[in-house]
């Protein structure tokens, strides 16, 4: 018997008992509806985590500081002095970028300085950072475009930052609107003089040129700071060091710094190798973090809750397979004498079983098919639902759980088909033929 | 000495009944030749029934050899056995054992399809064969419109369709009246002898047996007589 024939009478005698089939398959479509929607909820969940860390930066950042500060002993339970030291510097950089999953690695560098265009100012965060590394550390513009290679006297700045005309007073600069200015097309001064555009300032600091070549959006954990090349960054800060110790006198701890960094980013390609990059980066002696680390606990915490929903899902499916299988056992029941008939005429062991498992496979297949529209349409209303009470609970069926879901319905068909199938098979053709 | 074609040895079929056995079959040994139309005659409760369901591997003798060509029935698993039946018997029932649920011409394809025949073909041999039983504008009825006699040809050209070398037919007139009777064993007789295949007949009815070449008389599970007639083309042969 092909397959063909075979799928065609199974059909047919699934279509003969229309009522029963559908009843069936109603059991098997809200099995897989209940399992679907529970899941989707809890990925909705951890969606929605994800979510909202991405909008605090990239999940799949690492942040690096330098070892030996003051750690937590879980043995202990008191903090210890970790000795442990190895310098957070350019070498540490390159050998984390040889690290498998990292695709990019950029110490970072802080400077507090002022932007100054035309006759408006603007205080910001400068980050200073390896260009070429921006694009791939996650970071997004608006407008014009991220640093590249070979960028130096170009930054990007946030879209937040706002400019403010210095000759106004603390007053009257917060109760105007900020004043609009193009930065994309301005000549931007960068300083670390804070008089600059007073009649204070000082003439003897000589403003460093840069120009604008992209603008961040205005929200988001880095829309109030400034990018530029790190190394340009570096001159402001060495040149900002010998300024101070001309005004202020020498000062030795700013001579004698060393060449460790404060921060590296670590860029990884994939998020579900964060934690392992990061241990790596651990084991250097170094203290790293990331917001999976935040994911984690978040997800830890709904495990639970994600883990009754699936139960509760997971008892409705075997109560459809259960039905399943009572659906064919009497269904075998009725047709004895049919799959004598079958048998006496030359029907094989395997054909028998064939047909009952098939039809358990069609009603499984069905019941996950109906099951899985069924699902995306409660997903969609619950987050209606939730989205309307402003509730951050939210559904979300991905592809693979929508396949998956119908793929396991048919197998808990024929799961459930298979012993009925087996005892179709094994009728005894001449008893079967004589029951009336 | 014509071929045999299925060789019976000394079979028994006990059934236990309680305490008391039962000997439906007790030693029975013949040969059924290639091309002939045998009759199993006898009473209810002759065995042979019984005989024919052993023959046909529906049931397993409890002692004795049953070898049909150079296989032996009786050692076949129930895989073998389906094998066997679709590729060398056919079955006409006392009561048509259609399936109620398929057309008059889905149920001659039904052998068809288990053999795995492509539904072009299988569908004209089909038609073919309800034409030749008379039924080729029933072809798309189900059984419960046709009449007894029609379901039987249904029946009838089911069992041909597959080309068995043997057809086996249990009382296959016993619903029926008598001048469909005489019909119905003309077709199958008439098939029989078209296509050079074996035919055993098992009936109680002494008329349905001159239609045989050979009549086995069972009386109590044994072998009473064996009566031979002569037909026409053997006359001929023997020429």
């Amino acid at each position: 018997m092909n397959k063909k024939d075979m799928i065609d009478m199974s059909l047919r005698s699934l279509w003969k008992r229309k009522v029963r089939t559908i009843l069936t398959v109603l059991g098997v479509v809200i099995g897989t509806a209940s399992i679907v929607v529970m899941v989707s909820i809890g990925i909705g969940m951890n969606q929605g985590f994800a979510e909202q860390l991405e909008s605090w930066g990239s999940l799949q950042v690492i942040h690096v500081y330098p070892g030996g500060g003051m750690v937590y002993d879980e043995a202990t339970g008191d903090m210890k002095q970790e000795n442990k030291k190895t310098e957070l510097n350019a070498r540490a950089v390159e050998e984390m970028k040889e690290f498998a999953h990292v695709d990019a690695v950029s110490p970072v560098i802080n400077e507090y300085l002022l932007l100054s265009v035309g006759k408006y100012v603007a205080d910001a965060s400068v980050v200073g950072l390896d260009p070429s590394a921006m694009e791939a550390l996650g970071y997004k513009v608006e407008e014009g475009r991220l640093l590249t290679e070979g960028d130096s006297k170009s930054v990007v700045v946030g879209g937040a930052v706002e400019f403010y005309d210095p000759k106004l007073s603390w007053e009257m600069r917060y109760s105007t609107d900020p004043p609009q200015v193009d930065i994309l097309n301005e000549k931007i001064n960068l300083t670390y003089d804070w008089n600059v555009g007073t009649r204070h300032a000082d003439k003897s600091i000589k403003p460093f040129r840069v120009d604008a070549v992209g603008r961040t959006s205005a929200e988001g954990a880095d829309s109030w700071s400034v990018f530029m090349p790190i190394r340009e960054l570096e001159k402001i800060q060495k040149e900002r060091k010998e300024w101070e110790k001309e005004q202020y006198g020498g000062n030795s701890a700013a001579r004698n710094q060393s060449k460790e960094y404060s921060e590296v980013l670590v860029k990884v390609d994939e998020m579900e190798q964060v934690q392992a990059v990061q241990q790596q980066i651990k084991d250097m002696g170094f203290r790293a973090s990331s917001l999976t680390d935040e994911l984690a606990s978040m997800q830890e915490t709904t495990k639970m809750l994600r883990l009754v929903l699936g139960a509760i899902g997971a008892i409705s499916m075997l109560v459809a397979a259960i039905s399943i299988t009572n659906t064919m056992v009497m269904s075998i029941y009725e047709r004895t004498k049919e799959i004598g008939i079958m048998k006496v005429i030359g029907a094989s062991l395997r054909d028998i079983r064939g047909l009952f498992l098939m039809e358990a496979a069609f009603i499984g297949f069905a019941g996950g098919v109906i099951g899985i529209v069924l699902s995306y349409l409660l997903s969609f209303l619950v987050n209606m639902v939730a989205a309307g009470q402003g509730s951050t609970m939210q559904s979300a069926i991905p592809l693979w759980l929508a396949l998956g879901a119908v793929v396991f319905a048919t197998g808990v068909g024929v799961a459930a088909g298979y012993l009925p199938a087996n005892r179709a098979m094994k009728l005894s053709a001449l008893t079967a033929i004589k029951t009336e | 000495m014509r071929e045999s074609i299925i060789r019976i040895r000394d079979v028994k079929k006990i059934y236990q009944m309680g305490k008391e056995e039962i000997r439906a079959i007790d030693g029975i040994s013949m040969n059924i030749y290639q091309g002939e139309i045998c009759c199993l005659l006898g009473k209810s409760g002759s065995g042979k029934s019984t005989l024919l369901n052993l023959i046909a591997g529906l049931e397993k003798p409890t002692e004795g050899k049953i070898i049909f060509h150079k296989k032996y029935i009786e050692r076949m698993d129930e895989d073998q056995l389906a094998d066997f039946r679709r590729k060398y018997v056919g079955f006409v029932f006392q009561s048509y054992n259609l399936l109620p649920t398929l057309t008059a011409l889905e149920n001659v394809t039904l052998p068809l399809i288990f053999r795995g025949i492509p539904k072009q073909e299988r569908t004209e041999k089909a038609m073919e064969m309800l034409r030749a039983v008379g039924l080729e504008d029933r072809a798309n009825h189900k059984p419960y419109e046709m009449s007894g006699g029609q379901q039987q040809r249904v029946s009838i050209a089911r069992a041909f369709v597959n080309e068995p070398p043997v057809v086996f037919a249990d009382e296959p007139t016993g619903n029926l009246d008598t001048k469909t009777t005489y019909e119905m064993m003309d077709l199958i007789t008439g098939l029989a002898k078209k296509y050079h295949q074996t035919l055993v007949i098992v009936t109680h009815d002494l008329e349905l047996a001159e239609y045989a070449d050979r009549i086995v008389v069972l009386q109590d599970g044994r072998i009473e007589k064996i009566e031979r007639r002569k037909r026409e083309e053997e006359v001929d042969e023997n020429a």
